[in-house]
């Protein structure tokens, strides 16, 4: 096979962090060769020194070749390397249009020759099947177009090599069928795709190679016919690692929360609670199944004291609950992992430690006089002992949170809410975006406090994580529960038709 | 009204409107780009005074607004290498050219020509009458028999009209105050087009001020912007970040102006203070019913850096 692309000994750091190092990486034509690797492995940052975005602290890059200096994006776009980020890179306020021809250099003098640029795109997306809408704006398509326009735009631009970060994140089954069927088509007309996953299943459905990343290194590179899941999951977190099998409890006792038939902007399918009763008692995992977007996020909002029921009550403890604030669920020993730690759980730009005791300023362990002077040394050695327990990776306790990577931020916000010893504990998509390791050590951490006696509200799109984890099973549709089943031997199919409200 | 007083009050917006009218554009250029400026106000005094002087020295207005232009420029750099090189908060670095230029600028005049009663005036750049346009009734007079400058305004909006909706250089201008990162992945060099969109914020502000002193008032006096860098910041947003509709707005808080001109003349024991309040309180007032900032560039006043993890 000829050889595209080749990363010799490159190495990346940041302060005295190393992001990659003696990284050694070959893409050969028409292949899809997969980066695997856990959150924080170095996947990203290799990328982003293969398009220009980072300058490699050390190392060569060469292409059909030939050493290059890739010193900015722009010379990446002219070698051919094209990247689709996680995070989209599109103007939302333009046209689908407008995002593919930005940066044109194909039309003459200065103005942009739109008939001409259209059929090119056009003829593109008809070779490849990547279905656009070139008028919309972007704003107003679905996520998986999105991800067309970016594939479509880092064809037109020239890509022979193209990076695909995470793109089956955000996207529906079908939709990720159709990104497979793409990945193919471009294969069969010699083009390169580095695949970047770290869902198993896909992983050795679409590659022809697979490397393995961990801790900024590579540790093997493997042929997709010659491995399997188990063995790619230890290679990657670097230890074994056995199916996880939790033990399902039934248990009674006074409920620490009990809701009667509550509701909440009931007239909206989507984002409403209508007449919904519920308990949870202390040491069970109570799951709510259902498609995104069917009142969970009420419903933990509800329970979290975010927003107070129009009708209906709420039980704290075995108390009526009448005013609804945060601060006073707090105060009760609700904690709450919420569903967008940016969003919600965690102030970015803050430490590792302040955000640590955010819940806690005011007790006396951490300050005097009820939060006027901070404890710093206090919460220092409270912040190391907690990285440390929820194996936080980080260069120190002062980093600010939004560096960390999406598996780090979780387990901040977990180890802050577990560590306030809770009677009830809310958590949404807790492992949304989580390799395998974090992934399992956060359900670890969920299954801890369920022993000792916390009731936990699992709310999760990941229907396989309500299975693995719930005592119970409640199936929400359109802001109602659909039936509720135990957790021991979950009738499935059952419990599939009900999300779909059957 | 007879059609003489609304005659003159249309002549007196439009001619009120035209310095607003530059220093909105010079916002609306740099905004597109991200880069929120609330120095205008600064910019435009030191144009003003640059203008006066310059004019003053050579006799020529065009030398004054070309030192309008100039020193708006330079004033506008310290700005610009603050927020795009060292990724400073815009509003700290606009507000400190808000403190800084007007001062510079009085400090100089006062160094130049004392601080005396001797009044220093210029003579102010002629009117020039477009010829076959200017006979239309009524409208003729009214809008092609103005200054130059006055064209030069309204040419600026169209060109810009052209510029962002039809070039590639303007679609790649407005992606950068967008979505600067999407725009530096495309190879384009997004540092030098937020210093770029300074250089042309700096320089339009520095005209608008020299605007001031070379075609409307012969004279530079301490506080001759009048707030106008304010109002061409709510002009802005009233005018959805688009040419037209920044004119739209300008011609709106130009005629605000006027009227409240002729009221002061015409009306008798109301104090005039409350006339002159008039134009301000339309700014608050439009923008209190539309002063959401949600329709301009997404990634205004947000500092770009290369290397962000």
């Amino acid at each position: 096979m000829e050889e595209l692309m080749r990363m010799e000994h490159i190495s990346k750091r940041f302060g005295n962090f190393y992001a990659n190092k003696d990284v050694n990486l070959t893409v050969y034509r028409g292949e899809v060769l997969t980066l695997l690797g856990e959150n924080g492995a170095g996947k990203s940052t290799l990328m982003n020194i293969l398009i220009g975005l980072y300058q490699p602290t050390e190392g060569k890059i060469y292409l059909n070749g030939k050493e290059e200096r890739i010193d900015s994006p722009g010379q990446a776009v002219k070698l051919g390397i094209g990247m689709v980020h996680q995070h989209f890179m599109l103007v939302e306020a333009q046209t689908v249009f407008d995002n593919i021809i930005l940066g044109d250099k194909r039309s003459k003098g200065i103005f942009i020759n739109r008939a001409a640029r259209r059929k090119e795109i056009l003829e593109l997306s008809e070779r490849y099947g990547l279905d656009v809408e070139l008028d919309a704006k972007i704003t107003e398509i679905s996520v998986g177009a999105q991800q067309r326009v970016e594939i479509l735009k880092a064809l037109y631009h020239g890509a022979e090599l193209l990076i695909l970060d995470e793109p089956t994140a955000a996207l529906t089954d079908i939709e990720v069928e159709g990104l497979f069927a793409i990945m193919n088509k471009l294969k069969s007309e010699g083009k390169s795709v580095i695949f970047i996953s770290h869902k198993m299943r896909e992983v050795l459905h679409i590659s022809d190679r697979i490397t393995i990343l961990r801790a900024g290194e590579v540790i093997t590179t493997v042929n997709c016919s010659e491995t399997d899941g188990q063995k790619l999951a230890n290679l990657m977190i670097g230890r074994e690692l056995t199916k996880s099998q939790y033990e399902k409890k039934e248990v009674s006792g006074e409920p620490v929360v009990k809701l009667e038939d509550v509701r909440y902007n009931e007239t909206n399918k989507h984002n409403g609670l209508a007449g919904v009763s519920m308990e949870i008692r202390p040491g069970e995992i109570v799951g709510i199944a259902g498609v995104d977007g069917n009142g969970q996020t009420q419903l933990a909002q509800l329970i979290t004291g975010v927003i107070g029921p129009e009708k209906g009550h709420v039980h704290l403890a075995g108390s009526k609950v009448s005013t609804f604030d945060p601060f006073d669920f707090i105060e009760s020993g609700v904690a709450h992992v919420p569903e967008d730690r940016n969003l919600q759980g965690l102030i970015g730009d803050m430490s590792i430690a302040d955000n640590l005791v955010l819940k806690s300023t005011e007790t006396d362990q951490f300050s005097h006089g009820k939060g006027l002077f901070l404890k710093k040394k206090d919460i220092n050695s409270y912040a190391e002992e907690l990285v440390q327990k929820y194996d936080i990776r980080c260069t120190s306790i002062d980093q600010a949170v939004r560096s960390l990577s999406g598996g780090n931020q979780q387990k901040v916000i977990l180890a802050r809410e577990i560590e306030s010893e809770p009677d009830l504990l809310v958590v949404v998509h807790p492992t949304r975006g989580l390799d395998i390791g974090a992934t399992r050590f956060v359900h670890d951490q969920m299954i801890a406090a369920r022993e000792r006696g916390v009731g936990i509200l699992l709310i999760s799109a990941d229907f396989d994580e309500v299975l693995e984890m719930s005592d119970r099973i409640l199936v929400i549709f359109e802001g109602q529960f659909m039936g509720e089943f135990s957790g021991k031997n979950p009738p499935i199919q059952e419990i599939s038709l009900a999300m779909t409200g059957k | 009204m007879s059609m003489d007083v609304i005659s003159s009050i249309v002549l007196a917006a439009v001619r009120m409107a035209v310095p607003l009218l530059l220093i909105a554009m010079a916002e609306l250029w740099s905004e597109r780009a991200g880069m929120v400026n609330i120095g205008l106000e600064g910019l435009a005094a030191v144009g003003a005074l640059a203008g006066f002087m310059l004019t003053f020295y050579t006799g020529n207005t065009w030398a004054g607004i070309l030192a309008g232009a100039v020193a708006g420029i330079l004033v506008n750099l310290i700005y610009a290498y603050a927020t795009v090189s060292l990724c400073a908060n815009h509003t700290v670095y606009g507000m400190a050219i808000n403190l800084l230029a007007p001062a510079l600028a009085s400090f100089i005049y006062r160094v130049s020509f004392g601080t005396g009663g001797g009044l220093n005036q210029i003579e102010l750049m002629k009117g020039v009458a477009i010829p076959v346009l200017k006979d239309i009734p009524f409208l003729g007079d009214l809008l092609f028999n103005q200054t130059p400058m006055v064209y030069l305004a309204f040419a600026l909006v169209l060109f810009t009209n052209i510029y962002f909706r039809k070039t590639k250089s303007g679609l790649n201008f407005k992606s950068v105050g967008e979505h600067p990162k999407a725009a530096a992945t495309l190879g384009i060099n997004v540092i030098g087009i937020k210093y770029l969109s300074c250089v042309i914020c700096g320089a339009l502000a520095g005209i608008g001020g020299a605007y001031l002193t070379t075609c409307y008032s012969t004279t530079y006096t301490e506080g001759i912007v009048s707030g106008r860098g304010f109002i061409a910041l709510a002009a802005v947003i009233f005018g959805r970040w688009n040419g037209t509709g920044v004119m739209g707005a300008c011609l709106f808080f130009g005629l605000c102006d006027a009227l409240q001109i002729r009221l002061q003349v015409s009306s008798l024991g109301v104090p005039y203070q409350f006339f002159q309040m008039i134009p301000y309180l339309a700014t608050v007032v439009v923008l209190a019913i539309i002063g959401s900032k949600k329709a301009g560039p997404k990634a205004n006043g947000l500092p770009y850096r290369k290397e962000e993890r």
